[in-house]
C-alpha cells in the first residue's frame, strides 16, 4: 500500500467517519485508523442470543423530514447514505416520574402542544415558555450564523438581528429560565433534559440546552430503523468505494514530525504512515498528553487541556426481554426516571454510587421490528457524576458491583412505572466506564468529553477555534471538540473539521505557490 | 421583538466580546505542567481486558489418554505480570505458530477465578482427530514453552439478574471444564448459585476431573454431580444417555439449564428439554448452536485482498475459509471461532458461502460481510480482510 495520504484520519467514531468521508469526496486521499475491530466507535452494535443492541444512540436530533429536512439529513443526504438508511420518527418527548414527591409527567411534541400540557400541569407557565422557545430560536439563529462568520463577525448584524440571544449567551439556564419568570416547577420539568449534558441547570449553558430542546420539540426526534451501527458501516462503506483506506485494529502510538511540522503517524505495531495532515476523533487528553512527543506540545494546549474537567460517565443496562412491549405494558419510549426534578439535587444524587436515577428506552415502540416478535429490547442508562464508579470498582467486585447497580437501576424503574420486567430478562449485558474506558480509550470512559459549562462551553469554544489550533494541520473532531458530544454533534463535528482541514490545505497550496 | 429579561444585566454585545477573552484568561491561569494520563477506569480496563497476556506453561497435567491440562503463568520476562480475572465460563483465545503459520484458538479456562490471585489459569485440550492445534499442544508442548493469549472473553456466564438459581449443567465429554470453573467458584463462595452437573460420557474414562468434581460435590452443598455413561455399564453410574428422570429429580420450578458438549449432544439435549416448553432464557449454551450441513466435496479459488497485498489461495468446500486462511499463512485475527465474536469480520467481494444464519449484525449482513470462522465456501471466493 501507497503509504502517504493527504489526510490521517485517528479514530473510525461518527465524527472521524464523517471527516473522513468528506474529504475522500473532495478527492483527497485518506487513511482511515481505527483500533477498535468494526467503525462507528460507540455507535456501533453488539449481539447476545437472538437479540442485536445498539451500543449508544437513543435520540437523533436535527434529522428533520423530507419535506422539511435538518441539518443532519442534509449532511447525510451529501455524504450519500440518506437513501439506504431508512429512519423512523419518536412519538413521545417526555414521560418523567419523580420519586421523591411520587409525580408523573408526560408531555408531546410540537411547541403549541407542549406548552399546552405544561400549563396543565403547572399553572401560569405558558408565556413563560413562549419567552422560552423564543430565546432558544433565536439562539439557534444566531449560532448559526456566528458559526459560519467565525471568522469575522458582524457585530452591528449581531445586535441587530439577534439581541435577546446576546443578552442570555453567557448566562446558565437556571438564571434565564428565572428571567423569564417560568414557575420553578415547569423550570424543573422543562429541565429534565438535563441528563443528556451531564450538567445541572444551575451550571449548564443557557443557549446550548434551549437549542437542544426547541430542535428536539420543534422538530421531534429519529432512529435508524436498523440501529446506529448502519450508519456507521454504510460511511465507512461510503469512504471505501471512494478509494479511501481503513485500517482496523490499528492504534495510532505517535505522531511524527519533521522540521517541526506534522508528518505522519506510528502505529503500536511500528507502522509509519505519511501524512501532513491528522484529524484526532481522539480527547485532547489523550493527543497532547500521549500522542504527541512532548516536546512538540505548545505550552498553551498544555495549560488549556489541563484546565478541562472531565464530562459525565455513563452506565448502561441492555434488555433482551422475551414478552413484547404491550404484554409487559409498556407504551411509551422513553421513561425517565428521576429521583427529584431539581437538577442540582439530582446531580448529588449522581455522585453516589447507590445512584438508580435513569432513562429507560424501549426500543420496540419506536422500531416495532427491532426484535422477534413477541420480544422487547429494554435500554436503561444512567451517568454517574466524576469518578464515583472506578473509584469503587476494583478487579475483583467489577462484575458484582455491575450487576448491583443494575439491580438497583432495575428495581427503580419496576417501582416508578409498576411494571415488573425481572422475570422476563432473557439477554443482559451492562456497560460500565471501564467498558467504554475499553472500547474508546476515551479518559477514564467519559462519553460527554469535556464539561460544557462555564468558559468551556459551545459558544467559547466556537469564538476560539481558531486561536486554539495549537498545532497547525492538527485537527481534533468529536466529543471532546467544539461541537460537544451526542450523534448529531458529532457527525456535524466531522463535517466542519474537514472543511477546516480543507482550508488548511489550501493555505498551504497557496504557500508553496508563492 | 426584544423580550424583557430580568436580572440578567446590560450586558449583551460588550459580554459578549469579553467571551474569548475569559477562556484565554482561564487557560493561561492554569497549570502547563504534564498532562494528567492515568485514569481508574482505563487502568481498570487494561487489567480487566488486556490486549495481550503473555504466559508460560509451568505445568501439564494428564487427564486421560487423550486429553491434558495446562497450567498456565504470566510470563514476567515478556512484562506479563498478572493474570486478568474472569468470570467463570469464559475462554481465552490462544495464539501459536505451527511450521510457520499462525493459529488462534479459544480454550475455556476450567480453573476458578480465585486462582487468578495465585497467578494462574489453567486450560484443558482434548485431542481432536485431524486437529493442528489440539494435536500440537498433546504432543509437542512442554513446562516452560511460551505463548501469548487474549484476555477472557465470551458471553456463556452465571448472571443472577438472568439466570435462576437453581442450575442444571448437562454436560458432555470435554465440555465440562467451564462448568468446573463454575463448580470450583461455588466451592470459593465467588459465585452463589445450586448447581447440579449431569455429566455424560462414553466410559468411565472419558469422564474428566471425576477426582475434583466428586471432592467439589462433598464440599459444598450447592453442588450435585452424577454421572451417566453410554457404553460401559458400571455401578455408582447411571448409564445411556440423559433423561428426563434424572432432570425431574434436580429440576425446580425456576431452572436454568446450561448445555456443554459436542454438536450433536446439544440437539439431543433441546430436543429433550422441548418437553418442558421452556422459554428460551432458561436453556443457554456454551458456544453459538449451530450447524452446517456441507454435501460438496470440492476445490475454489480464494482470493484474499489485504491493504498490501493480494493472495490467491485453494480452499476447499468442507473447510472454513478461516482454517484455510491460518494453514496458509494468511495472518487473520479471530477469537471465538464460532461465529460469535466478530473478531475475523471480513468483506466478501464475490463468491458464494454457506454458513450459520443469525450470527452477523444485521448491517453487516447488508454490506455483505461474513464470518470467515463460520463460512464455507460454495464457489471461487474474493474477501477482503479489514486491515
Ligand atoms: C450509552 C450511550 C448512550 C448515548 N446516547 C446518545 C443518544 O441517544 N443520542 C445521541 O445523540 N448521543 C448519544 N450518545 C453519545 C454519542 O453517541 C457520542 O458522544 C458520540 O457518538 C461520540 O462520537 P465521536 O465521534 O467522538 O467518536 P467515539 O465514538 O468517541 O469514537 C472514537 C474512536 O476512536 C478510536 N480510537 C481511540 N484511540 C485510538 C488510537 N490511538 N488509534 C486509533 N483509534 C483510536 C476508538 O476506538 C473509537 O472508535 C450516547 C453514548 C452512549 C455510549
Ligand atoms: S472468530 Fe469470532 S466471529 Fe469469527
Amino acid at each position: 500500500m501507497e503509504n502517504k495520504f493527504d489526510c490521517i484520519i485517528i479514530g473510525a467514531g461518527n465524527a472521524g467517519l464523517v471527516a473522513a468521508l468528506e474529504l475522500a469526496k473532495n478527492n483527497k486521499s485518506v487513511l482511515l485508523l481505527e483500533k477498535g475491530k468494526t467503525p462507528g466507535g460507540v455507535s456501533s452494535s453488539f449481539k447476545r442470543g437472538r437479540f442485536e443492541f445498539d451500543t449508544s444512540l437513543h435520540l437523533l436530533e436535527l434529522m428533520g423530514t423530507k419535506q422539511q429536512p435538518g441539518e443532519l439529513y442534509h449532511l447525510f443526504q451529501k455524504l450519500g447514505i440518506m437513501d439506504t438508511i431508512e429512519f423512523s420518527t419518536l412519538s413521545d418527548s417526555l414521560h418523567v416520574y419523580e420519586i421523591e414527591e411520587d409525580k408523573e409527567y408526560k408531555l408531546p411534541f410540537g411547541i403549541i402542544e407542549f406548552m399546552d400540557k405544561m400549563e396543565e400541569y403547572v399553572p401560569g407557565s405558558y408565556d413563560a415558555l413562549k419567552k422560552f422557545f423564543v430565546l432558544a430560536e433565536e439562539s439557534k439563529e444566531a449560532l448559526i450564523y456566528i458559526e459560519k462568520n467565525r471568522e469575522n463577525i458582524d457585530k452591528e448584524y449581531l445586535q441587530k438581528n439577534f439581541p435577546d440571544f446576546l443578552k442570555v449567551s453567557t448566562h446558565s439556564l437556571d438564571k434565564v429560565l428565572d428571567s423569564i419568570n417560568l414557575p420553578k416547577k415547569a423550570q424543573e420539568i422543562l429541565s429534565t433534559y438535563w441528563v443528556y449534558f451531564g450538567s445541572p441547570a444551575g451550571k449548564l449553558s443557557f443557549v446550548h440546552f434551549a437549542i437542544f430542546v426547541f430542535n428536539f420539540i420543534a422538530h421531534g426526534s429519529e432512529l435508524p430503523v436498523i440501529n446506529s451501527y448502519e450508519i456507521s458501516t454504510n460511511l465507512a462503506e461510503e469512504i471505501l468505494n471512494l478509494g479511501g483506506k481503513i485500517k482496523y485494529l490499528s492504534t495510532a502510538k505517535e505522531i511524527l514530525f519533521k522540521d517541526r511540522k506534522i508528518a505522519g503517524v506510528m502505529l503500536e505495531n511500528g507502522e509509519i504512515y505519511e501524512s501532513k495532515h491528522i484529524i484526532a476523533n481522539l480527547s485532547p487528553t489523550n493527543v497532547y498528553g500521549s500522542l504527541v512527543p512532548i516536546q512538540m506540545v505548545p505550552k498553551e494546549a498544555l495549560k488549556l487541556t489541563n484546565s478541562r474537567v472531565l464530562g459525565a460517565r455513563g452506565f448502561s443496562i441492555f434488555l433482551g426481554l422475551n414478552q413484547s412491549a404491550k404484554d409487559l405494558g409498556l407504551t411509551d419510549y422513553s421513561y425517565y426516571i428521576l429521583r427529584n426534578l431539581d437538577s442540582n439535587k439530582e446531580y448529588q444524587y449522581r455522585q453516589s454510587i447507590k445512584n438508580d436515577s435513569c432513562v429507560a428506552y424501549v426500543l420496540n415502540n419506536v422500531n416495532p421490528n427491532c426484535s422477534e416478535k413477541g420480544t422487547t429490547i429494554l435500554e436503561i442508562s444512567s451517568f454517574f457524576t466524576d469518578d464515583v464508579f472506578s473509584k469503587n470498582a476494583t478487579e475483583k467486585n467489577y462484575f458484582d458491583l455491575k450487576s448491583i447497580i443494575a439491580a438497583n437501576m432495575i428495581d427503580a424503574f419496576e417501582r416508578a412505572t409498576k411494571i415488573s420486567i425481572k422475570p422476563y430478562i432473557e439477554e443482559i449485558e451492562i456497560a460500565s466506564p471501564v467498558t467504554y474506558a475499553r472500547y474508546t480509550g476515551h479518559p477514564d470512559g467519559v462519553l460527554y468529553g469535556y464539561k460544557a459549562t462555564g468558559m468551556d462551553n459551545l459558544l467559547p469554544r466556537l469564538l476560539s477555534l481558531k486561536e486554539e489550533n495549537f498545532i497547525k494541520n492538527l485537527r481534533f473532531c468529536g466529543s471532546f471538540d467544539v461541537k460537544l458530544s451526542g450523534s448529531s454533534a458529532t457527525y456535524l463535528s466531522g463535517d466542519l473539521t474537514a472543511k477546516l482541514t480543507l482550508e488548511d490545505m489550501m493555505e498551504e497550496g497557496n504557500e508553496e505557490w508563492n | 421583538m426584544e423580550l424583557n429579561l430580568k436580572g440578567l444585566g446590560k450586558k449583551d454585545m460588550e459580554f459578549f466580546e469579553e467571551i474569548p477573552k475569559e477562556r484565554k484568561k482561564i487557560i493561561h491561569s492554569s497549570s502547563s505542567s504534564a498532562i494528567l494520563t492515568k485514569f481508574n477506569s482505563n487502568e481498570l480496563a487494561s487489567i480487566l481486558h488486556p490486549k495481550v497476556q503473555h504466559v508460560s506453561v509451568i505445568d501439564i497435567i494428564e487427564e486421560n489418554d487423550s486429553t491434558k491440562t495446562f497450567v498456565l503463568a504470566p510470563n514476567a520476562e515478556k512484562n506479563t505480570k498478572k493474570l486478568a480475572y474472569f468470570r467463570p465460563g469464559q475462554y481465552i483465545s490462544v495464539e501459536v505458530e505451527i511450521d510457520g503459520c499462525i493459529y488462534h484458538r479459544p480454550y475455556t479456562i476450567s480453573c476458578s477465578p480465585k486462582n487468578v490471585f495465585d497467578n494462574l489459569y489453567t486450560i484443558t485440550i482434548k485431542r481432536k482427530r485431524n486437529g493442528i492445534v489440539s494435536n500440537f499442544f498433546l504432543d509437542e508442548v512442554k513446562v516452560g514453552d511460551h505463548f501469548s493469549i487474549s484476555a477472557p472473553m465470551g458471553n456463556f456466564y452465571y448472571e443472577p439478574l438472568r439466570d435462576a438459581n437453581n442450575v442444571i449443567a448437562l454436560v458432555g465429554g470435554s465440555g465440562i471444564t467451564p462448568i468446573l470453573s463454575m463448580a470450583e467458584a461455588i466451592k470459593d463462595g465467588i459465585l452463589d448459585f445450586k448447581l447440579t452437573i449431569l455429566y455424560g460420557a462414553r466410559t468411565k474414562k472419558d469422564l474428566l476431573f471425576h477426582k475434583e468434581l466428586d471432592e467439589l460435590a462433598k464440599k459444598s452443598n450447592l453442588i450435585n454431580v452424577e454421572y451417566i455413561l453410554s457404553e460401559e455399564q458400571k455401578e455408582g453410574y447411571l448409564s445411556g444417555f440423559i433423561t428426563k428422570e434424572m432432570i425431574d429429580k434436580y429440576r425446580e420450578n425456576e431452572t436454568s439449564f446450561f448445555v456443554c458438549g459436542p454438536i450433536n449432544m446439544y440437539e439431543y439435549v433441546n430436543d429433550l428439554l422441548k418437553d418442558y416448553q421452556l422459554p428460551n432464557k432458561y436453556i443457554r449454551h456454551d458456544a453459538f448452536f449451530g450447524r452446517v450441513d456441507i454435501s460438496k466435496n470440492e476445490d475454489y479459488e480464494l482470493t484474499i485482498l489485504t491493504a498490501e497485498k493480494k493472495v490467491t489461495i485453494v480452499c476447499h468446500s468442507k473447510e472454513t475459509l478461516l482454517n484455510t486462511m491460518e494453514k496458509n499463512s494468511v495472518l487473520i485475527q479471530s477469537r471465538c471461532q464460532v461465529g460469535n465474536c466478530g473478531f475475523c469480520r471480513s468483506k466478501l467481494k464475490s463468491g458464494m458461502i454457506r454458513t450459520i444464519d443469525g450470527c452477523l449484525r444485521k448491517a453487516d449482513e447488508k454490506n455483505k460481510y461474513i464470518h470467515p470462522c463460520i463460512s464455507f465456501p460454495e464457489s471461487d471466493i474474493v474477501i477482503e480482510l479489514p486491515y
